[in-house]
């Protein structure tokens, strides 16, 4: 199925991502972190399902910890040692909680990442830099068709050139090189080739008339313009939460961070609902959704 | 008015001796459908781009064209994008974007039309043409079918006035063609758009068209109304004849003076009137499979099943079907039956995953790929271009037998002789890719022979080949049958599998549901059959080919 958020202008699914990275990768409180993480893992779970689940555990949880443990070998700031090394460094508290953090914030944003590459297909990115540079985004649209007729092509050759008996996978290393080669020499002369037709077509439809529109199918609507200005709100209420020094974090040389006092709970407040405000998007959506049917 | 007026157009390609096009004399009403056709290289494709100057071959011209009364060299390029629609015949590369709605509007944005003009365009285009169901789909997810259809809609969004069509079905199944087909007949029916169309396979289109003309060696050979144009070429006793849909070609052997029936339908009524009164409804005939088992088997599939991903659904499921030494079968079915892949589980180049695959009671999979392809097994596949890898086709040529312990002399002497059985002496010097269609199949079925197969197998062999050249390409194999060579093909071509193959398979649904001689499953499909025993199936259900329904008319006549 696909997300609410998805059908949002690319507009306002690029900065909403390009947002939440950046806090991801800056904020670095450990509850902040806790959020983001939290949030990029569900909201990915909702986008990829099965697959991103496994992704998340196989993957990113060892990765976590690995990073964790590793910096405390490299870093030996801190003032609380917990013991000294084989070699005589010292191994400290701080240095541990660092490297956790790190790891939290590295995994968070691999995390948005894979959601944003959910979100953000390639023709949203189109419409968005089409903009800026026309001609390149023609060039980058011509480059996602020939990508996919050039990997099927070669299948096609390779299949074609084992029943001559140039397989890739008998005879010795330089029989299955010299083949290799042979099938990419001829992939060269395929493209060129065919690419003439392209061409020939592109010209035959008028490209290269002065005054080219760029045409798109995304229209901005009001849910856009609502979703954008509550973003604004609690970003800039965020980043002033920190500008004031309301929430801090500082690792070395002692751990110190705002903990749960009425005042910095609204901020991690705030930050959750940024986080999760495709998710909740999506929630209400899909609720209104089943009122909307239940009713009629 | 006339959309176009051809005044003694010649035209001579660098270098070449004799002209593409001599003194073509040409009008073309507006809302017409004219039906272009001929042998390749007959100058079909060279007269169809002198009509858009964007596409015009570089060249000695001479002669004159107008287009809406004024002379198409002063029309602009931006009109004539406009006006002047042209779709060639490959789908593929005519696709410029990634998406489909990107490609619908690609001719809009080159024109300049702004925002709400383009949508409005590609939201009538994309419902003429039904395209809603996959309007956001990636280019590369759609079948042939639906990328030519797409091409058709990119350009009818522009609005032309006269669409100019080059064999746009050639690389088509059947069944897409005739949809293709009937889209454009729409097109020029309920939009009164003019319609110029290039084609191979007449058997569809000849009913369609107002008009048709026929070209050979860059002249107009014959000119008039699909039924006149028939007895024309009977009387210049050109071989184009034979190229006419199968009703045409009878009605002109039998003798009589009723018109000439051009479909089916026709046909069916004209048998009636010329062999009098109907008496008695002979029987079909049904497919009886004898069992031919004098001769050893060679390929032998068993219970075979196979998927290309473990979630998709089974493309082969439990296909029995053996080949036996010597014989010429034919693989029919729709598209997606699983003909291909059944070829190709024959060649081991896919193995099953249920079921045994076997080489000469060997399965297939096991035997090393040098042996498996060396004087065994000799595969040509759908795109003959997949097979070439050098500058020129004798390098190509030599290129195969360079595993071999033959002296230079020895190397000459074999690719001459595979050379001379197809025809392809002349094109050694060329590079691969400049050949035609036809001669590129001719020079890969020569690079194919030059590993001396026992078992061919040909994937879809007679696509984009013209009528002469299917009959050179049946004699090939004809010789090579002779020679003890096994042949299996798979083809949607039904009537080169009736009048050249000895057994046929028709699969369906991932198996083989039906195999039989061929004259004996022919005469027991109905549907897929031939276009000559669909028509004459009422009077002689014996008759598959045109030969067979001209024999029976003339000894069973009043």
């Amino acid at each position: 199925m696909k997300d609410a958020f998805s059908t949002y202008h690319p507009l306002v699914n690029f900065i909403y991502f390009a947002v939440v990275i950046l806090f991801s990768m800056f904020l670095m409180h450990p509850v902040f972190l806790c959020i983001s993480f939290a949030s990029a893992f569900l909201y990915s779970l909702r986008l990829n399902g099965k697959r991103a689940l496994k992704f998340n555990l196989l993957f990113l949880v060892p990765f976590l910890l690995v990073m964790a443990l590793l910096n405390p070998l490299f870093n030996h700031q801190g003032v609380t040692i917990l013991f000294y090394a084989s070699s005589g460094n010292p191994i400290t508290l701080e240095a541990v909680l660092y490297g956790f953090a790190a790891a939290l914030m590295f995994v968070s944003v691999i995390c948005w990442f894979s959601c944003y590459n959910a979100v953000m297909t390639s023709d949203k990115f189109l419409y968005l830099f089409g903009r800026v540079i026309p001609a390149l985004s023609l060039v980058f649209s011509m480059v996602l068709r020939f990508v996919p007729r050039f990997k099927a092509q070669i299948c096609v050759i390779t299949r074609a050139q084992a029943c001559m008996g140039r397989d890739l996978h008998s005879g010795n290393l330089w029989q299955r090189m010299k083949n290799g080669v042979q099938i990419l020499s001829i992939m060269v002369t395929w493209a060129l080739e065919h690419s003439i037709e392209t061409a020939t077509s592109m010209k035959s439809r008028g490209y290269g008339l002065p005054g080219r529109t760029v045409f798109s199918i995304f229209y901005p609507e009001k849910r856009d313009r609502i979703f954008l200005l509550l973003f604004f709100a609690l970003s800039v209420f965020i980043l002033a939460g920190f500008a004031c020094g309301i929430v801090f974090v500082r690792y070395y040389p002692a751990l110190g961070f705002t903990g749960f006092a009425p005042v910095p709970v609204i901020f991690y407040i705030g930050y959750l609902a940024l986080c999760l405000l495709p998710l909740i998007i999506d929630l209400v959506e899909e609720h209104q959704w089943k009122r909307f049917v239940s009713i009629t | 008015m006339e959309t176009f007026r051809i005044d003694n157009l010649s035209f001579t390609y660098p270098l070449a001796i004799r002209p593409a096009l001599a003194g073509i004399d040409l009008a073309v009403e507006q809302g017409e459908f004219l039906l272009l056709c001929g042998f390749s290289g007959c100058g079909k494709s060279t007269l169809l781009r002198h009509l858009k100057t964007a596409l015009a071959p570089h060249g000695q011209k001479s002669g004159q064209i107008d287009f809406n009364g004024v002379d198409l060299q002063e029309v602009g390029l931006r009109e004539q994008s406009q006006k002047i629609g042209f779709v060639v015949q490959s789908p593929e590369e005519q696709i410029v974007t990634d998406k489909v709605w990107h490609e619908l509007a690609f001719g809009l944005e080159s024109l300049g039309y702004d925002q709400q003009t383009i949508r409005l365009r590609v939201a009538e285009m994309a419902s003429f043409f039904g395209i809603q169901n996959w309007f956001h789909e990636d280019v590369a997810t759609l079948s042939g079918g639906q990328k030519q259809l797409l091409n058709l809609a990119s350009i009818m969004a522009m609005q032309p006035e006269v669409l100019i069509l080059d064999e746009p079905t050639g690389q088509l199944d059947p069944i897409a063609a005739l949809d293709f087909l009937q889209t454009v007949k729409r097109i020029n029916r309920e939009l009164g758009v003019t319609v110029i169309l290039s084609e191979q396979r007449l058997e569809e289109v000849f009913p369609l068209a107002d008009r048709v003309v026929v070209m050979d060696r860059g002249k107009m050979i014959a000119e008039g109304l699909p039924l006149e144009v028939g007895n024309q070429l009977k009387k210049q006793e050109h071989e184009m004849f034979y190229a006419l849909p199968s009703p045409m070609q009878i009605h002109a052997a039998v003798v009589g003076d009723l018109p000439c029936p051009v479909t089916v339908r026709e046909g069916r009524r004209w048998l009636d009137q010329i062999c009098g009164p109907y008496t008695e409804a002979g029987e079909p005939v049904a497919a009886t499979s004898q069992n031919l088992s004098r001769q050893e088997e060679v390929v032998t599939l068993k219970e075979v099943y196979f998927k290309y991903e473990k979630e998709q659904p089974d493309v082969i499921k439990g296909l029995n079907l053996t080949v036996r030494q010597g014989e010429f079968l034919a693989v029919v079915g729709g598209n997606g039956t699983g003909k291909s892949t059944a070829l190709m589980l024959m060649s081991g180049l896919l193995k099953p995953y249920r079921g045994k695959v076997l080489l000469n009671g060997k399965a297939v999979a096991s035997i090393p790929g040098k042996e498996r392809f060396w004087q065994n097994l000799g595969v040509l596949p759908q795109d003959p271009q997949a097979l070439f890898v050098k500058k020129t086709v004798m390098l190509d040529l030599l290129e195969v037998l360079s595993d071999q312990k033959l002296s230079e002399y020895e190397k000459e002497l074999k690719i001459n002789e595979v050379a001379t059985l197809t025809e392809i002496t002349s094109l050694l010097a060329m590079h691969p890719y400049d050949l035609s269609g036809g001669e590129q199949q001719r020079a890969a079925l020569a690079k194919i022979l030059l590993l001396d197969p026992r078992i061919l197998l040909l994937d879809e062999p007679t696509k984009g080949m013209d009528a002469r050249f299917k009959r050179i390409f049946a004699a090939i194999l004809q010789n090579l049958q002779s020679g003890g060579v096994t042949i299996v093909l798979v083809s949607h071509d039904v009537e080169f599998c009736a009048r050249y193959a000895e057994r046929c398979a028709l699969f369906f649904d991932g198996s083989a549901i039906s195999v039989g001689e061929a004259k004996e499953f022919f005469c027991g499909n109905s549907f897929y059959t031939t276009a000559a025993n669909r028509m004459a199936r009422h009077r002689f259900p014996q008759a598959v080919t045109t030969e067979d329904v001209i024999k029976a008319c003339n000894t069973t006549r009043p």
